[in-house]
């Protein structure tokens, strides 16, 4: 029993904590914009006063002017002539309000003898003071309103900055554990939450404490137990918008949820609306899309029922507040006029009726506000979980800019791993001189794509390490390799940008003729002309709108424009036809002479050239050497190499033939 | 940052949505939204009804505050006559017009009185707030089915578009309006709709009531309201556009991050983060800036709009002064007056909010419908037939095709025939046209002109459904979905047996790796298979084709990634697999394609031979280019 209610108080303190941790570093995003803020702040207060200043005026124009011009006239017309009694006269004049005792009036001395004229144009010139009033606020509301945007949208601006400058920062790695989806509704869903609430909405909280405040003070100062009495309901409002909100809060924390996997649903289906129709998958997954559809509607019509109930329950209670003061107040009168030893008169319940009826106004504001607040508070740890979440890959802090490299590229007992304690290379061992050319072959999956994915860095190793030019490649900043490295990747992803900027994206500075001549290098150049708008036709999402072998194209031309120290293509033609792979590589052979570059590849007539050939099997590299010398150890290379041949050799060609003629051509000649 | 140099980025990002369409005035598209409400015409008319009865309700507040008032007020007043030495009760009672037996009267039942009229108050604020409950969550009820409504339909739609509507669109910009959109329109059917029609009650209930107590007074105040509804109008119209352009300049700063998130590593290999973030930038600061301009829009109409009403009130308050003054009106009257005045104004103020959730709702309502009205390039006839039975005879028939109309075609007469049981090569140079041949088969474009036949049926007679179910299909570019392997495979056919999918799995040459994974066929691919390796993709990709059980099967360049001896095992279990079945194979490498029973040699968008490996070997100089140079090279180096 004892350790739930501890276990609770901790919890509660955590989440005490990280609400104001979060609010702190709110309010440290709005530092910058501490100007429009102190305006704000100038504002409210000012328009706060306005707003008890306004009511008071209105009663001031009523106790001040009309009731005693008005009684006075009544007076004179129905009492001509006659003589009244002391206590008769003192009866009306304390109805009329017009004794020092009995009056409201502090706004002016009241001078009962002041002619109709008079007291018109006292009248008027306390109107004409309302109107400027109320000019005054109306300007006073657009500049704070205006100005909490201002500031709001930039700081909003500024953590959509943040939360993107960040992603940049983390690793590959943080992106294969979490869905891309998730990112996203972070910086829109959450971003959105957060912008409902920062505008108005703080000014409009700010505004009503301050009323609330400014009220109770009012209120204790007139009259202590009577005070007492009109907040008799105040507990209740708490009590019930914490627990509406609590119970709310849980229920949107399930409707965000909720949204999720429709935003999930709705990215898979989009994205892979191809394969969805391919395989007649479009009724299954409308079906399965409404039940995620219905399930957030759902959670949301339960959130919103709480939410429902929060203003009309606090509504009732004020209500009730303003029956128990007219009640109180009225008995009292008639018990003799005293409460608990207080006098009470006839116009303080009237102004404690008005208070409790304006006081019941900013709570009701921020009650209605309150289930936002939380919402936004919510996303806001949301946003800066993400922000909090650490780059694995960092620079050291004394990592120096890499020098132009050479090309002599060393790979000690690597080992790496995507998830912890599945080794995915096991000890690989590489050395590649300047200017030669390593081909790794092997199976799928034997770890191929992993072994260049820790050149430039995506990865680190777990264990060995990677020189080049015999540098530590930790030891220097990650842009300055990264520069220096130019990489094909398997899947060639392309901007929906024109192809001129797809082209020149590496290498942003280089001017139009640049980009043509490694287009036309890449053997891209022909196809690029015929497109409709040439190079300025604009891409379709991931290159759509072009062959696969034509975005293979435009990627190598890519990289063939930044003119890298490191080449590396990973399957980089792997759609591409065999003529125009041939052309590419005899035109990277010029422009690359002398640079090391590392070529991936299933179909071997692209890698018979390689200086090297590596093959990868299991994570471990099992056979090196040149082509000729690893088709003539007739190892797992050979093997590899000799399923080309086996289909036709099934085919029933006359097997004995065919052996002898691949034998005949791939015998090593010496 | 990096200004200079930096090449200016015309096209990227920069289209509008569908159709770019321009900002444009249209209540026509809110209209139709709105139309949406009436299905639920239950749910409409309790919340209509709970609306009436809690605004009534609220018309009567001041009533009731006044009459506890009133209580109060004439119990002291008794009190205090009853209180007077008894030689000026008489004479103050006629003064005030009162009888002293009925004071009397009074004053003993006065406690009562006034506990009554505070219990009148509290079963009020009882009904009142059980009935403004209602009116939220019914039409919360209301405004979620409506979203839950349009959502599915535009998924649905989505999810039909054709093949050419998804390479015009992003997927950023389709996900913009089937949440966001839909939630701007959802605020104003749930509330704004709602809330209109209580401020108009309230509005046109007070005016009665104000006309009732004091005609004269009432004329003061009359000329605000076409005032402010002239300027609700004009803002409304003004501010729409406004919110169009702004969702917009949204779509665009979610197209940058999503691409940032796909091509994460491109943007990393490139070292481009910097210049991708002054990009984010320049996209978040233009929205930043339009939504400034409509802040200032609004900075401007919402302290109008109190200005006008406030002015309303000094108005009334400095003519029913002098009223008072000239002794046309009472106190009492006029104090009631200007309680009823706050009914009047409140509303205003309130349709000043409407009308921003208009504005919004209504540029929302253009984008949404935009997609639920577009245009499907394939679609079921309407007196299409289910295709029966088939044996697999696919025909060409001089199809010519291009991707849009009048720009140059990227088929050209091609004409061929695949009869059934017989394994089809297409090879050709990149960008020939292979790819989209094989497209037009299972109908994800329709051809420009020529026929396709499938068992002499024109493919356009008979329903999307049943021809695709036949094809089985791996296209080129291998997308997987973020489930497990088993999802994956089981994707075409979800109620599959394991049996089934392991069987796919092993001809597909996958079944061994994904038994070396700890978790099997429960491991989780990643987000579009991003843990797997590129040909573990494929092969999980062709066992999804193979588990369609198809009597077509297309492969589209499906073993790029594919080692030789892997595809050997592969080719092995197809050979017996497509038995009798028809089947078409995209490859570059030349191996893949050597025992087809036709090989299609394509060049720029025709056929320019065709025929058997050893046919080719002869008559094709391109073929036998290739053949050569992927299989016999080494001789010449030798
Ligand atoms: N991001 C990742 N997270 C977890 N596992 C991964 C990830 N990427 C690859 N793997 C796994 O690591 C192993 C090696 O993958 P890798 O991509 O290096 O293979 P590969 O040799 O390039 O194969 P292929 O020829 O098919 O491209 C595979 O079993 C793969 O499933
Ligand atoms: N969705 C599309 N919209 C417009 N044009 C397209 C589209 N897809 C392809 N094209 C164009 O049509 C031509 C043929 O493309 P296709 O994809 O059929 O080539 P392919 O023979 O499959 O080439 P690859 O071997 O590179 O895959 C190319 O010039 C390409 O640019
Ligand atoms: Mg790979
Ligand atoms: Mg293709």
């Amino acid at each position: 029993m004892i350790d739930r209610q501890a276990q609770l108080l901790g919890m509660e303190a955590q989440k005490a904590q990280s609400i104001s941790g979060t609010l702190k570093r709110f309010g440290a995003h709005f530092r910058p914009y501490w100007l429009p803020l102190l305006i704000v702040a100038a504002a409210i207060i000012f328009s706060t006063w306005m707003q008890v200043r306004i009511p008071y005026l209105i009663g001031q124009a009523i106790d001040c002017y009309l009731t005693p011009y008005a009684s006075r006239v009544a007076l004179t017309g129905n009492t001509a002539g006659v003589t009244l009694p002391p206590a008769a006269a003192e009866f009306f004049s304390q109805m009329a309000g017009d004794t020092a005792a009995g009056s409201n009036c502090t706004y002016t001395t009241i001078d009962p003898t002041a002619s109709y004229q008079e007291t018109l144009t006292g009248f008027t010139q306390l109107m004409l003071v309302m109107v400027f009033l109320y000019v005054g606020s109306s300007v006073l509301t657009g500049i704070t309103f205006y100005a909490m945007s201002w500031a709001g949208f930039r700081v909003l601006r500024d953590l959509r900055d943040d939360v993107f400058r960040h992603i940049h920062r983390l690793s590959l790695g943080y992106f294969s554990k979490h869905e891309a989806g998730d990112v996203m509704s972070r910086l829109t869903n959450d971003m959105d939450t957060i912008q409902q609430m920062i505008g108005f909405g703080v000014v409009q909280v700010v505004q009503g404490v301050l009323l609330i405040v400014w009220i109770v003070y009012v209120m204790f100062r007139d009259n202590v137990p009577f005070a007492l009495i009109s907040l008799v309901t105040l507990p209740l409002m708490v009590i019930f918008t914490k627990w509406f909100s609590d119970q709310a809060r849980k229920a949107f924390r399930q409707a965000r949820k909720e949204i999720g996997s429709v935003n999930a649903d709705l990215q898979e289906g989009i994205s892979g609306v191809r394969e969805v129709q391919a395989f007649s998958r479009e009724a299954e997954n409308i079906e399965q899309f409404r039940a995620n559809n219905a399930a957030n509607r759902d959670a949301n019509i339960k959130a919103q029922a709480y939410t429902s109930a929060l203003a009309p329950t606090l509504e009732a209670l004020s209500y009730v507040s303003l029956a128990i003061v007219a009640c109180v107040g009225g008995i009292a009168i008639l018990r003799g006029g005293s409460l608990m030893g207080s006098a009470v008169s006839l116009g303080l319940i009237f102004s404690f009726i008005q208070y409790t009826q304006r006081f019941n106004m900013p709570v009701q504001q921020i009650a209605l506000l309150w289930t936002n607040i939380q919402s936004a508070i919510a996303g806001g740890e949301r946003i800066f979980g993400l922000l909090d979440e650490v780059p694995e890959l960092t620079d050291k802090p004394d990592a120096a800019a890499m020098p132009p490299i050479e090309g002599d590229v060393r790979f000690e007992g690597v080992w790496a791993e995507y998830n912890p304690g599945e080794p995915v290379l096991k000890g690989v061992d590489i050395h590649a001189r300047p200017g030669e050319t390593i081909a790794i072959v092997g199976p799928t999956g034997a770890g191929k794509t992993t072994i260049i994915n820790l050149l430039p860095r995506f990865w680190d190793v777990t264990d060995g390490r990677i020189l080049i030019d015999g540098r530590d490649i930790r030891d220097v900043t990650r842009d300055s390799l990264r520069q220096q490295i130019g990489i094909v990747l398997q899947d060639a992803f392309l901007f929906s940008d024109t192809v001129l900027n797809n082209i020149r994206y590496a290498k942003p500075d280089a001017t139009d003729e640049e980009v043509i001549a490694a287009a036309k290098l890449a053997r891209a150049h022909d196809f690029i002309e015929r497109l409709g708008e040439g190079y300025q036709t604009v891409l379709g999402e991931r290159g759509g709108g072009l062959s696969q072998g034509q975005r293979q194209l435009i990627a190598i031309a890519r990289v063939a424009l930044s003119d890298p120290r490191i080449l590396i293509l990973d399957e980089a033609t792997s759609s591409v036809d065999t003529r125009t792979e041939r052309e590419i590589q005899k035109a990277f052979a010029v422009l690359l002479h002398g640079r090391t570059s590392f070529v991936i590849a299933h179909r071997l007539s692209t890698i018979r050239n390689a200086h090297q050939v590596l093959v990868v099997n299991h994570g471990e590299i099992i056979e090196r050497g040149t082509h000729r010398e690893l088709l003539a150890a007739r190892g797992f290379y050979y093997d590899l190499y000799m399923s080309q041949f086996r289909r036709q050799l099934d085919a029933g060609e006359s097997d004995e033939e065919l052996a002898e003629e691949v034998d005949a051509f791939f015998a090593p000649a010496d | 940052m990096q200004a200079a140099g930096n090449p200016p980025r015309a096209g990227r990002r920069g289209r509008g949505g569908p159709n770019g369409a321009r900002p444009k005035m249209s209540n026509q598209a809110l209209r139709r939204a709105i139309r949406y409400v009436w299905q639920y015409p239950k749910v409409t008319w309790a919340a209509v009804g709970a609306l009436l009865i809690a605004t009534l309700a609220q018309l009567a507040v001041p009533q009731l505050v006044q009459e506890v008032i009133d209580t109060i007020t004439s119990s002291v007043l008794n009190e205090m006559i009853l209180g007077l030495p008894a030689n000026i009760q008489t004479f103050a009672a006629g003064q005030l017009g009162l009888d002293l037996a009925t004071a009397q009267n009074e004053l003993n039942g006065a406690e009562r009185a006034i506990i009554m009229a505070g219990l009148i108050i509290v079963v009020f604020a009882i009904a009142r707030g059980f009935f403004s409950f209602a009116q939220t969550y019914l039409s919360q009820v209301l405004s979620q089915n409506i979203a839950f409504d349009l959502r599915q339909d535009l998924y649905a739609k989505i999810q039909r578009l054709s093949f050419s509507y998804h390479d015009r669109n992003r997927t950023g910009q389709l996900m913009i309006r089937a949440t966001d959109d839909i939630e701007k329109l959802r605020l104003f059917l749930g509330q704004g709709l709602l809330l209109a029609l209580q401020s108009i009650i309230l509005l046109v209930g007070t005016l009665i009531i104000l006309f009732l107590t004091n005609f004269r007074l009432t004329l003061v105040v009359l000329p605000l309201l076409p005032i402010a509804l002239v300027s609700f109008m004009v803002f409304g119209g003004l501010a729409q556009p406004l919110f169009g352009e702004a969702q917009r300049r949204l779509s665009r700063v979610n197209t940058i991050l999503q691409e940032n998130l796909a091509g994460l590593k491109v943007v990393q290999a490139s070292v481009a983060e910097k210049r991708e973030q002054a990009h984010f930038k320049k996209a978040i600061d233009s929205e930043l800036e339009q939504r400034i301009k409509i802040t200032r829009m609004f900075a401007i109409l919402f302290p109008f709009i109190f200005l006008v009403a406030n002015l309303g009130q000094a108005a009334v308050m400095y003519f029913g002064g002098r009223q008072i003054m000239n002794e046309t009106l009472t106190l009492g009257e006029w104090q009631k007056f200007s309680l009823y005045l706050v009914y009047l104004f409140m509303p205003l103020g309130q349709l000043g909010f409407i009308i921003s959730l208009m504005a919004q709702a209504a540029a929302s309502a253009d984008r949404i419908f935009e997609i639920l009205d577009a245009k499907n390039d394939v679609e079921n006839k309407p007196d299409a037939v289910e295709l029966g039975e088939i044996t697999g005879r696919i025909a060409f028939e001089n199809v010519t095709f291009r991707y849009f109309e009048g720009s140059e075609p990227v088929l050209q007469d091609i004409t061929f025939t695949a009869e059934p049981g017989q394994t089809i090569a297409l090879l050709g140079g990149t960008g020939s046209g292979k790819t989209t041949i094989i497209n037009l088969i299972p109908r994800f474009y329709d051809v420009s002109a020529g026929r396709i036949t499938i068992d002499g049926h024109d493919l356009r007679d008979v329903t999307l459904e049943s021809l695709r179910q036949r094809i089985g299909i791996v296209l080129q570019e291998t997308n997987l979905f973020g489930g497990s392997i088993r999802d994956n495979i089981a994707f075409g056919r979800p109620d599959a047996t394991e049996a089934e999918i392991i069987a796919a799995a092993q001809a597909a040459a996958a079944h061994d790796f994904i038994m070396e994974f700890p978790e099997g066929y429960d491991t989780p691919v990643g987000e579009r298979g991003s843990t797997l390796s590129g040909g573990q993709k494929q092969r999980v990709a062709i066992a999804r084709a193979l588990l369609m059980d198809p009597h077509i099967l297309i492969l589209d360049d499906s073993t790029s990634s594919v080692d030789l001896s892997t595809e050997y095992q592969i080719q092995k279990a197809l050979d017996k697999l497509m038995h009798g079945r028809t089947s078409f194979v995209i490859a570059q490498r030349i191996s893949t394609v050597l025992n087809a029973d036709q090989i299609l040699v394509l060049d720029k968008g025709r056929i320019v031979a065709r025929g058997v490996h050893e046919e080719l070997m002869e008559d094709s100089p391109i073929y036998a280019e290739i053949y050569h140079s992927q299989l016999s090279e080494d001789v010449e180096l030798a």
